[in-house]
């Protein structure tokens, strides 16, 4: 540790905590104090606004998918990253960290080109045989799945790497197969980095509002997710109940970090 | 019944880590593949036990052809340099993996669990997790999770070279002990010719991807087929177109032995009981003789002194065909 005299350290801490108070903490608070300005009985009366109530649940519903998605496939990219050799897997790499580059809105607009049911490349096929992506649940999960795809790869992905695999293979001699190596060695080695990654993958994904907006066409009461809510509520100046949804969000998504950072074995234990 | 490698050739890219290695491996014994690091014999030791593949080339274990098996399906024992204990597993559970993956019954495998950890003096540590184990007693656990399944063949990849000297000298006697009380098959990998020569009964010698010699201990110091078995088995250095060993010359400080090589003295090192000379003699840039230091001083020996060289009768010694060591 770098020793620093008295008065370096306190201005440094005042500039750090200013910096997040103005930056996070304040306009935060401030939705808080907001969602509860009337009271807690104005702010529970939301819940029964049926069009808020599907909302949310529409929300809930395309996260919990996208997320079993994201989880499924990032332990399973992440395993081929680290433990196997092919052609092109830089590539794939570099590919994985797009979503994180790429605005959530040219997502949207990409997906539409690809599925949407009239001139879609794909869309038109698939409309036929009577599967409709854009404008309805497929899309949202699709383009949920697309800006969470990065964050339980690069959780899982340093962890796989630190444990190396001679652990794998000592299993392997003792007789596990593949399967048996995976839920007996791999994973339970890797639990912390894959919860993280669902967490956060869970955060992202009750938050997107970009891609989803494009994709889902924001129908009232059909496919209008919470954070679309908020947005159309504010607008039609019911600000009140867009607050209490944007409290709700924001609520989760602390919750789950909480949680997370409570069961997480401490810094120094092995994961 | 043993194991047989036959023409087994292995490269990574332009590296030829195994040229064309052929070698049986004796049921029953401990036999350690020894060679510098890089000769390929831990790759040797990987393909036997199914973790690598050979680009051509065959291993049967115990008569059955094993090349194609995947690790699983051999019933070896492998042991790894840095322990690969499961790090989420107490000592028990480690011990008892083979025998779950198997689907033993529960009393059989507590028991067996018990025996193991018992032979590997780690009983009180049962419920431990592995990091709050010393390097030896995660390696002493890492043998016993090995032998719990009862491997045909148990394999040790260079297991003493992550521990510290004192720790490694016990558990290579401890090592010796445990196979004359299991027998059980053993080969394992080392740099180290002090190791080799001490626990095995049998050793091979691997450099540059080729076995240079299969013997026993003895026969690999007394009669080491070519100058780099000699070389690495122990110290050597050259008199008059001879490799031999440094305590294999005779010292006379008079002319009189037929054969003898003149030289002066430019050294001398007392190391303990032992006394080190570096010797000059016309041809030979420099000859290292060993002897004891009571020897030493019977004879008076000192630097600048002149002395006469020869080989000890009865001594090891290779002809020379490379050029002298720097």
């Amino acid at each position: 540790m770098v020793e620093l005299s008295t008065p370096t350290k306190w201005l440094m801490r005042t500039v750090v905590i200013g910096y997040v108070f103005f930056l996070v903490a304040w306009p935060v608070g401030l939705i808080v104090q907001r969602a509860f300005a009337e009271g807690v009985g104005e702010f529970l009366s939301i819940f029964s606004n049926e069009q808020v109530v599907r909302a949310l649940s529409l929300t809930a519903q395309v996260a919990l998918q996208a997320v079993a998605i994201n989880l499924v496939f990032g332990v399973g990219m992440s395993l081929l990253l680290v433990r196997y050799r092919f052609p092109g897997k830089r590539i794939l790499s570099a590919l994985i960290d797009l979503p994180l580059s790429v605005s959530p809105v040219v997502v949207g607009l990409s997906l539409l080109l690809v599925y949407n049911g009239r001139t879609g490349w794909f869309g038109t096929w698939l409309e036929e045989h009577g599967v409709q992506i854009i404008f309805s649940g497929p899309g949202m999960i699709m383009a949920t799945c697309f800006v969470a795809l990065p964050l339980v790869i690069r959780e899982v992905v340093p962890v796989l790497q630190e444990i190396g695999d001679e652990q794998e293979q000592a299993a392997r001699s003792l007789g596990a197969n593949a399967r048996q190596v995976f839920w007996r060695i791999t994973l339970p080695s890797i639990k912390w980095a894959v919860v993280y990654g669902v967490v956060l993958s869970l955060a992202r994904s009750l938050g997107e509002f970009g891609a989803v907006k494009i994709v889902s066409g924001n129908y009232v009461n059909q496919t209008q997710t919470a954070t679309l809510i908020v947005e159309s509520q504010y607008q039609s100046f019911e600000q009140q109940s867009a607050y209490a949804v944007s409290f709700v969000l924001a609520f989760v998504s602390v919750l789950c970090i909480v949680v997370v950072s409570i069961l997480r074995p401490k810094e120094g234990h092995a994961r | 019944m043993s194991i047989d490698v036959t023409g087994v050739t292995k490269k990574y890219g332009d590296f030829v880590a195994l040229d064309n290695v052929s070698v049986t491996l004796p049921t029953g014994q401990l036999t350690a593949l020894l060679g510098p690091s890089g000769g390929g014999k831990s790759t040797l030791l990987r393909i036997i036990a199914g973790l690598d593949t050979a680009d051509s080339g065959s291993v049967h274990i115990e008569g059955r052809d094993a090349t194609k098996l995947p690790p699983q399906k051999r019933n070896v024992g492998f042991v790894f340099q840095h322990y690969a204990a499961f790090k989420h597993m107490t000592v028990a559970k480690n011990v008892a993996f083979g025998l779950e993956i198997r689907k033993r019954p529960k009393q059989d495998v507590q028991a067996k669990v018990a025996e193991l950890l018992d032979l590997v003096h780690l009983s009180q540590f049962a419920h431990r997790l592995p990091s709050q184990l010393s390097g030896g007693q995660r390696q002493r656990m890492a043998l016993a999770r090995a032998l719990a399944v009862e491997p045909t063949v148990l394999l040790l990849d260079e297991p003493f070279g992550a521990l510290d000297a004192k720790v490694r000298k016990e558990l290579r006697d401890w090592l010796r002990r445990l196979h004359d009380e299991v027998h059980v098959t053993t080969i394992f990998v080392t740099h180290d010719q002090e190791e080799a020569l001490e626990v095995a009964d049998e050793i091979v010698v691997i450099n540059d991807g080729r076995v240079e010699q299969v013997g026993s201990p003895d026969s690999l110091y007394d009669t080491p087929a070519n100058d780099f078995v000699m070389g690495f088995l122990g110290d050597v250095t050259r008199l008059g177109g001879l490799m031999l060993r440094p305590h294999d010359i005779e010292i006379d400080v008079e002319p009189g032995r037929p054969g003898a090589v003149q030289g002066r003295i430019t050294r001398v090192l007392r190391v303990g009981f032992e006394v080190r000379l570096s010797v000059e003699t016309a041809d030979d840039a420099e000859v290292k003789v060993e002897l004891t230091r009571t020897h030493a001083q019977q004879l008076g020996l000192v630097e600048g002194g002149t002395v006469w060289l020869t080989p000890a009768v009865g001594a090891t010694t290779v002809v020379a065909t490379q050029p002298v060591p720097a």
